[in-house]
């Protein structure tokens, strides 16, 4: 047990201390107030555009105008907070922690996180700890835990055991594994398993486009594939192409792509080359596989039809499954539960609200425009964090 | 004139070209997996050099059976050494491609041991054997190199630990003689090298001449190099002379031995290529990159062609001054492994306690 919060102290002291802390209101004052200042040192990192983009979702308008629909929502109810909320972060998309953990304090709990130890230092941890020492977040800093632990202690066990909610990141084995873990009898419970994420361009719209919004087009595709090396949930991986100028669209689409990608000098590593390539000859067996192109940059594996089987072979880093339809609306047959957000460009509203109605299984919890693919959201995989983080008295 | 390193580049690139265009045609013919993959990603199926033959990456044999032959016509199959858990290629042989494997493998070696079979000590434990029908890396190289020696001695016991009584009568029983020794380089380091300093025991092995090969991966944290190594077994153990090897299971017949002035060299059966690591396109010689095996042997499986995940870099062509032709080269070890971020496996990476 490795404490990163508070700096000093005993971890079963510590924990004593923390369930001895009241909770706060939602949208405590203190609470926004740090969420400000967090947010500023944040955006100081501008080198590291995951920690911008989450010092951008903590900005003050933001945060405002979260309060503000909340408190529209819950008008003439009665919320309090749960209690304590024990969060078991991602090993490697390292800020999604701090999302789930700044609702829940908004919300008004105490806070309990597991992140993964690294040996490397980490400077979103670094900005935290210097926020949590500041004394005008004493409060907050009382009912803050951080800490790491190995999976063979009964660290997990413990927590699991005093918490109101338990929060667990981790892909399908983490949330399995998690789930033998007894929790607490008036917990609840927030699962992230692993998700498999889609874009799509409307083939004639990718035409038309000049050379300036293609090229907006390019940059924010980019950051939704390459900010986590195509690795997260949502990054987009299977690429679909509608309409009936789909061969041209393409060719202008990826050649640019790949100018893109060049200019970004996105850091390629050997032992990554040589894993897409192997993943695209052993994809090209396979029956629904029509045809594979590696390059340097990325490489692109064309379908003829989209199984399960396919999306668990994915490697990241760079490659691409692409999958022709007449109409958008031809991909609710494919559509399974594992997946969660679709990217698109060039589409009507009605017509993604008319794709979301016709997807008969679990699949899809987002559907943004192409550049959003990664920006969180207090709505996640289909549930919202915040009302998960509080109740409701009645009071009649 | 030294056989199989007697080959100029010309007449070489000739042969092994019109060879390896063969196998391709062969494969393609007879692995329907092969021939998708060739055929979906539009690879050049006749090579107008030996740069343009197609390759397959060593790791796909991790990801799938290959093989070029019906399942009744498998007579061994080669696994890589892996740590548990980790996935091993399989790579099957049928008697032919077995045969000439063997055969191969003789010749590679005989302009370094000659033609008279030596007494033979193997670094490692007899268990290694056991299953004859399915072999580790390291069962098939010791198998394979036996054919070298005779009156084979196991230097360690089953439990690994150094079998000091029994080294030491066969040294004395074949004192004055030369005498080959086998083994593979981690093991000697550790269980050889290591022990016998540890329990002060010295030990000569005369005349001995040392084959060894495996990799360095694991020596790397100790960072031993060769010539470090090359002089702390002469001064603990007295051997004098000492050749490491390059080579995988799978791609049969690429065995790349040291020359006397220490470089592997390709024969003329096999060769290799050096590629950037990013780009995968031919490097110059003297840039280090990806190594890329060619072998004439693998007919029973698609393994004609490797791009492999080991760093080398080519110094010359026919011109060492060991006197042997064909390339020669170093290797400087695996490329680091991929490590890409994601939102799964919370807890893989473990964590302190």
């Amino acid at each position: 047990m490795k404490l990163f919060w508070p700096q000093n102290g005993e971890f079963e002291v510590v924990l004593k201390k923390l369930g001895n802390q009241q909770l706060l209101s939602p949208f405590d004052d203190e609470v926004v107030r740090f969420t400000q200042s967090l947010s500023k040192r944040l955006l100081q990192y501008r080198q590291i555009p995951e920690i911008v983009a989450l010092g951008f979702w903590l900005r003050k308008t933001n945060v405002q105008s979260m309060k503000e629909n909340w408190e529209t929502e819950k008008s003439g109810k009665v919320i309090k907070a749960r209690g304590t909320v024990f969060h078991i972060a991602p090993s490697n998309v390292d800020t999604i922690f701090v999302y789930s953990w700044m609702l829940s304090l908004l919300a008004g709990n105490r806070n309990i996180i597991r992140i993964s130890s690294k040996e490397k230092s980490n400077p979103l941890l670094d900005a935290i700890i210097l926020e949590l020492s500041r004394p005008e977040f004493e409060k907050i800093a009382n009912m803050t835990i951080i800490c790491t632990y190995s999976y063979e202690e009964k660290a997990t066990k413990i927590l699991s055991s005093i918490c109101h909610t338990r929060v667990v990141w981790g892909g399908d084995t983490t949330v399995q594994t998690i789930r033998q873990i007894p929790l607490a009898s008036m917990a609840n419970e927030l699962v992230f398993p692993d998700r498999f994420s889609l874009a799509a361009f409307s083939s004639e719209v990718v035409l038309t486009l000049d050379e300036e919004n293609l090229e907006q087009l390019l940059e924010q595709f980019y950051n939704d594939v390459f900010w986590f090396d195509q690795m997260a949930c949502s990054s987009p991986r299977l690429v679909v192409w509608s309409g009936e100028k789909i061969a041209q669209a393409k060719t202008r689409f990826w050649k640019a792509f790949e100018r893109k990608v060049y200019g970004k000098r996105y850091e390629l590593m050997a032992a990554n080359q040589v894993l897409k390539y192997s993943t695209s000859l052993w994809l090209s067996v396979n029956k629904e596989v029509s045809q594979i192109n590696n390059k340097t940059y990325f490489s692109r594996i064309q379908l003829t039809d989209f199984s399960p089987e396919v999306r668990e072979r994915h490697c990241g880093g760079g490659v691409f499954f692409e999958y022709h339809v007449n109409k958008l609306i031809d991909i609710a047959s494919i559509i399974i539960d594992k997946d969660q957000t679709l990217a698109y460009f060039g589409y009507e509203k009605e017509e993604l609200i008319e794709l979301v109605q016709k997807i008969p299984t679990r699949g899809l919890d987002r559907v943004v425009p192409i550049g959003q693919a990664l920006n969180f959201d207090g709505v996640w995989d289909g549930q919202s964090f915040i009302n998960s983080f509080t109740r409701e008295v009645t009071i009649l | 004139m030294t056989i199989p390193y007697h080959l100029t580049k010309t007449e070489k690139e000739s042969q092994l070209l019109a060879k390896l265009n063969d196998l391709t045609k062969w494969h393609i013919e007879n692995s329907p997996e092969y021939k998708a993959m060739l055929e979906k990603s539009s690879a050049k199926e006749v090579a107008n050099c030996l740069e343009e033959v197609p390759h397959l990456p060593v790791q796909l044999f991790k990801l799938m059976d290959l093989k070029s032959i019906p399942q009744e016509n498998v007579v061994k199959v080669l696994t890589s050494s892996g740590t548990t858990g980790q996935q091993v290629s399989k790579i099957y042989l049928d008697k032919d491609t077995s045969v000439t494997q063997t055969k191969t493998l003789v010749e590679v070696m005989k302009p370094i041991l000659g033609n008279k079979r030596l007494p033979m000590i193997i670094l490692d434990t007899k268990s290694v054997l056991k299953d004859r029908k399915s072999f580790s890396a390291r069962g098939a190289g010791i198998l394979g190199f036996s054919n070298f020696g005779r009156k084979h001695f196991y230097a360690l016991n089953d439990d690994m630990t150094l079998d000091v009584e029994g080294l030491q009568s066969y040294l004395k029983e074949y004192a004055g003689q030369r005498i080959l020794l086998f083994g593979f380089t981690f093991m000697i380091w550790q269980y050889i090298y290591k022990e016998s300093l540890k329990q002060e025991i010295k030990l000569d092995f005369g005349d001995s001449i040392l084959i060894h090969g495996g990799g360095w991966k694991k020596l790397k944290d100790e960072a031993v190099d060769t010539q470090e190594f090359n002089q702390l077994l002469h001064q603990q153990l007295g051997i004098r002379e000492i050749h490491n090897y390059y080579g995988m299971v799978e791609q049969v017949g690429s065995i790349f031995v040291e020359c006397s002035h220490g470089y592997l060299h390709t024969p003329s059966y096999a060769d290799v290529i050096i590629r950037n690591p990013i780009t995968f396109e031919p490097v110059p010689f003297g840039e280090q990159g990806l190594i890329q095996v060619l072998s004439e042997l693998p007919k029973s499986y698609p393994g004609h062609s490797l791009l492999t995940e080991d760093l080398g870099t080519i110094l010359g062509e026919d011109d060492c001054s060991c006197g042997w032709k064909g390339k020669y080269f170093n290797v400087a070890g695996r490329i680091p492994k991929a490590e890409l971020r994601g939102c799964s496996d919370t807890f893989q990476g473990g964590g302190v306690g």
